[in-house]
């Protein structure tokens, strides 16, 4: 017997094997470094792996956008390591903004100017309360195994978005979500609370999963294979039965549109949310989003887009009820991690509204589906990274976080700065003009109006209406209310200070200045079979 | 043999493992019964090896056993830790979270 | 490999009924340990049917992997968060269990229309596994050409579960160990300033019916000494009540004396007179029954029982 040796695309592949390379070293440094030292490096480590794999993406896109003879020519996909991966325009957009925002997001985690320490617990193990634990804290221990842990994550969502087989979507669903697992359990302060949230969203998501897997096996009965180009052939030449297809597609559905927050599978997302701690909410916020939804279009176009006309309609019925869930529980919520997470949770409609619409075949220079999806997410990336690193700075006479909306009230007279920055933040989410959550929702609409859902993108605009209250209630209680009693801003670093004021910058930015960024996008934005 | 009786008895196995998951408070069980809905996916994936005659659909039932025991081990850490704060592997118990 | 020759009908047949009747258990059973020993049940039962559907890598792995190591570590924790507890059977949220039944048989129900008749015969493995000389090198050819770069990130998740279990359980210490001179140092200070006994505590009891862990050793006086047995017992309340036991005998073996000296028995006590703790393996009536001074052989006992106190 003779296997053939299998072929790697190494400078291809590198974005994704420098953010590997960075998480495997991070777990030596862990094992070899004393304890003081060990902080700094794994922080530079992570950024250093995360700056470095969207150089050696920028160097791949330069390089693709050249033909042989020194002509500029239109970056084409092509398959990575025997097919599990496909490398097409799209996948640079989706690593790009898993790169940049992964590095924002790792920067607030290394927060410890503030209380002296980063969000996460001394001592996981200690029981709450006890002495070990105030040992631990005395000693000043930390975990900082959550910058590897972090990195692994972004591993599994880097090829989550790119897989070129349901298999190896599989396994990178399982990377990107076991350390968000652990790191969710992981808060310092409430520890019961952010180990509840680790127990939910690990039960939750791995019974997620499981329908997931049933709906590949499926799948895989239907075509014969975990391809997706042969999943996209398969449709009109298979011979089996058609319902096994039907019920594929639906269960795995099941276990995407969990990832994304879609109703009725949101139920996890306040909890979680809420309960683990804020640099990762950050985190999960916009990087679990980009590759669900990265996902979500490659198997619904690619692989399933010949069958659209069964599940447009079922998607178009789950956008408007997300939309409703997101945006009227938003309404009555007096925990601004909470809102947010409802914030979330409505977004994860309009998103879908996009999907919908499944606008692919456009006039030159005009955004699809696929890429009024990812500017939508590079809009709410820059909204929703700086506003979680804003709520770590408020806090409490015992130095927690002060997450109670009461505690707002009146910042915008004690610190104009900060209020200004955060109402700019959710003016985006709201999606006033001239900001980028503006542009984010027009293009996402006009996917669905395109894709012949007008009547779906009129309902999105409207329930969006509705949530600009949610937004705007908030900033007139940090400008015109009363100053809150017992709280106060906490001395942040260039650590957290640098993803707020870059993300404030590109919420401007693409706001005011979309054309640069839609231009890129309408370059690559189609999916490679 | 008839692929049929093989991918209905999976169905079934999947129906009873979501069952379990739903109603069952001790989040252990709860989680085998995930375990009972990721072999009865592997089931199907053996027979619709057979039924197209090629080895894809095995190697995958082999990835989703590796796959299960890291997960295993990772869901199992975070019960015992939520066990150890709080005496306690009901669901019912994890409510602070509740508005 | 050698193929099985069992008809895959047969096996079908046999496996299939007896898997969705694990399957059940795992559901009902009150007990977690039952659940685990009914999920364990199912998943050997699984192995077989691959191992008749040309599976045999898979059936072996099954075995190894699910069901040797997987089911073995929720058996390890469930031991180690108790596993005498019951699950409470009372719904906390009204309905619930009714309708999640009528979902689930939905979900089922669905996929069994949804899959209907796959309309396609099976195609068999032969060639399949023809190709690279068997169905191990066939999987491996595969596993390490076509599928060799998920492989490869399967490594990043079997890290990430060691790291994470690491970080979860493992407790830094903070402190140096105590070394055996300052233990027993310690011990000493302990004697000589509030006069805790230095030594080892005393065993169980070891009575000629109880040799237990649960039974109590019993003082010169008669009664039981609670440093012989582990506190987590005494704290569940599960030990063998020894001074009703001791009670018994020195009634019988007072009866006994009495009978040489010609006079009527008397008889002997009722066990359950004293606080009778919810015990392992406590006095039943059986017992009782068992200890009465009817025969040659029991007096016997009775002797035993004198002699060990």
């Amino acid at each position: 017997m003779n296997i053939a040796d299998p072929t790697f695309e190494w400078f291809a592949l590198s974005p994704v094997l420098a953010v590997l390379a960075a998480a495997c070293l991070g777990v030596l440094a862990e094992a070899f470094l004393p304890q003081k030292p060990r902080y700094y490096a794994q922080l530079a480590l992570a950024e250093i792996g995360l700056l470095g794999g969207f150089a050696l993406l920028v160097w791949n896109w330069s390089a693709a956008a050249v033909s042989a003879s020194g002509a500029p020519q239109a970056v084409t996909g092509a398959k990575l390591a025997m097919g599990a991966l496909v490398f097409d325009p799209p996948s640079y957009l989706f690593w790009g903004a898993l790169l940049v925002f992964g590095a924002l997001a790792v920067a607030v985690f290394g927060e410890r100017a503030m209380t002296g320490a980063t969000a996460f617990a001394a001592s996981v193990s200690a029981i709450p309360g006890s002495q070990a634990e105030a040992d631990a804290i005395a000693a000043k221990r930390e975990h900082t195994e959550v910058f590897p842990l972090a990195l692994f994550s972004l591993t599994g969502m880097m090829v989550f978005g790119s897989a070129g087989d349901l298999l190896t979507m599989f396994v990178a669903l399982e990377v990107m979500s076991l350390p968000l697992y652990l790191l969710s359990g992981m808060g310092r302060r409430r520890r019961l609370f952010s180990q509840e949230a680790a127990l939910k969203y690990f039960l939750l998501g791995s019974f997620a999963s499981a329908f997931f897997l049933f709906g590949m096996a499926l799948l895989y009965g239907y075509s014969g294979s975990f391809d997706f180009a042969v999943i996209d052939t398969s449709l009109a030449t298979s011979e089996m039965n058609r319902g096994i297809l039907l019920a594929g597609l639906g269960l795995m559905a099941v276990g995407l549109l969990f990832k994304m927050g879609v109703v009725p599978f949101q139920s996890w997302v306040p909890d979680v949310y809420a309960g683990a701690p804020t640099p990762v909410t950050g985190f999960m916020a916009i990087c679990t989003k980009l590759a669900a939804a990265a996902g979500l279009a490659r198997v619904f176009f690619v692989a399933l887009g010949g069958e659209r006309w069964s599940w447009q309609p079922v998607f178009a019925v789950l956008a408007i009820a997300t939309m409703a869930v997101g945006v009227i529980l938003a309404l009555s919520q007096t925990d601004l991690k909470r809102l947010l997470a409802y914030s979330a949770i409505s977004h994860a409609g309009f998103l879908l509204t996009a999907v919908v619409g499944a606008y692919q075949f456009v006039p030159e220079g005009q955004l699809n589906s696929l890429g009024a999806i990812f500017y939508y997410l590079v809009a709410y990336g820059f909204a929703t990274i700086p506003a979680f690193a804003i709520i770590t700075t408020l806090r409490d006479t015992s130095g927690g976080e002060a997450t109670d909306l009461a505690k707002w009230s009146g910042l915008g007279k004690s610190n104009p700065l900060l209020a200004g920055i955060f109402s700019l933040l959710l003016l985006s989410f709201a999606g006033i003009p001239l900001t980028a959550g503006f542009i984010g929702k027009w293009a996402v609409f006009a996917a669905a109006w395109q894709g012949g859902f007008w009547w779906l993108a009129i309902t999105g605009i409207g329930f969006s209406l509705v949530a600009a209250y949610v937004y705007i209630k908030v900033i007139v209680a940090m400008f015109f209310g009363e100053p809150a009693e017992g709280v106060q801003l906490g001395q942040a670093s260039m650590l957290t200070w640098l993803p707020i004021s870059l993300g404030a910058i590109g919420t401007l930015w693409l706001g005011l200045f979309p054309a640069q960024l839609m231009d890129l996008i309408a370059q690559a934005q189609v999916f490679v079979k | 043999m008839n692929p049929d009786l093989v991918l209905w008895l999976a169905a079934i196995l999947f129906g009873i493992g979501a069952l379990g998951l739903m109603t069952r408070r001790n989040a252990l069980v709860a989680f085998m019964c995930v375990e009972l809905m990721l072999n009865a996916a592997n089931l199907v994936l053996v027979t619709m090896s057979n039924v197209h005659g090629g080895l894809d659909g095995q190697v995958a039932a082999f990835f989703v056993m590796v796959v299960a025991a890291a997960e295993v081990t990772v869901g199992l850490s975070i019960i015992v830790m939520v066990y150890r704060s709080r005496r306690s592997t009901s669901v019912d118990a994890a409510n602070l979270l509740k508005q | 490999m050698i193929p099985l020759t069992i008809e895959t009908d047969i096996v079908f047949w046999i496996c299939g009924p007896l898997m969705v009747a694990g399957a059940f258990g795992l559901v009902l059973f009150r007990k977690a340990v039952y659940s685990a020993l009914s999920m364990a049940f199912v998943m050997v039962n699984l192995a077989a049917l691959y191992a008749a559907m040309g599976a045999p890598l898979l059936a072996a792995a099954q075995i190894i992997v699910y069901t040797g190591a997987i089911m073995m570590l929720f058996l390890f924790v469930l031991m180690l968060v108790g596993v005498d507890r019951a699950d409470s059977l009372v719904e906390t949220i009204k309905g619930q269990r009714v309708w999640t039944a009528l979902a689930a048989i939905g979900v089922a129900g669905l996929i069994i229309a949804g899959i209907g008749h796959v309309a396609a015969a099976s195609a068999g493995l032969d060639s399949a596994n023809e190709a690279y000389g068997g169905n191990v090198q066939g999987l491996a050819a595969m596993l390490f050409n076509r599928y060799v770069f998920p492989f490869e990130l399967t490594s990043a998740l079997l890290i990430t579960a060691a790291v994470g279990a690491m970080v979860l359980a493992q407790h830094a210490r903070l402190t140096p160990k105590k070394t055996q001179a300052e233990r027993a140092a310690e011990r000493m200070e302990a004697y000589a300033t509030a006069g805790v006994h230095p030594g080892a505590l005393p065993n169980s009891g070891v009575i000629a019916r109880h040799n237990s862990i649960a039974t109590p050793a019993l003082l010169p006086d008669g009664s039981i000494s609670g440093e012989s047995v582990s506190e987590v017992l005494l704290g569940r309340g599960a030990i063998v009540d020894t001074p009703a036991l001791s009670a018994l005998t020195a009634a019988n073996f007072a009866g006994v004396a009495a009978e040489l000296e010609g006079e009527e028995p008397p008889v002997p006590p009722a066990l359950d007179t004293g606080p009778k703790p919810a015990s392992l393996e406590g006095a039943t009536p059986a017992d009782t029954a068992e200890l009465a001074p009817e025969s040659g052989a029991s007096d016997a006992a009775v002797e035993d029982e004198e002699e060990s106190k």
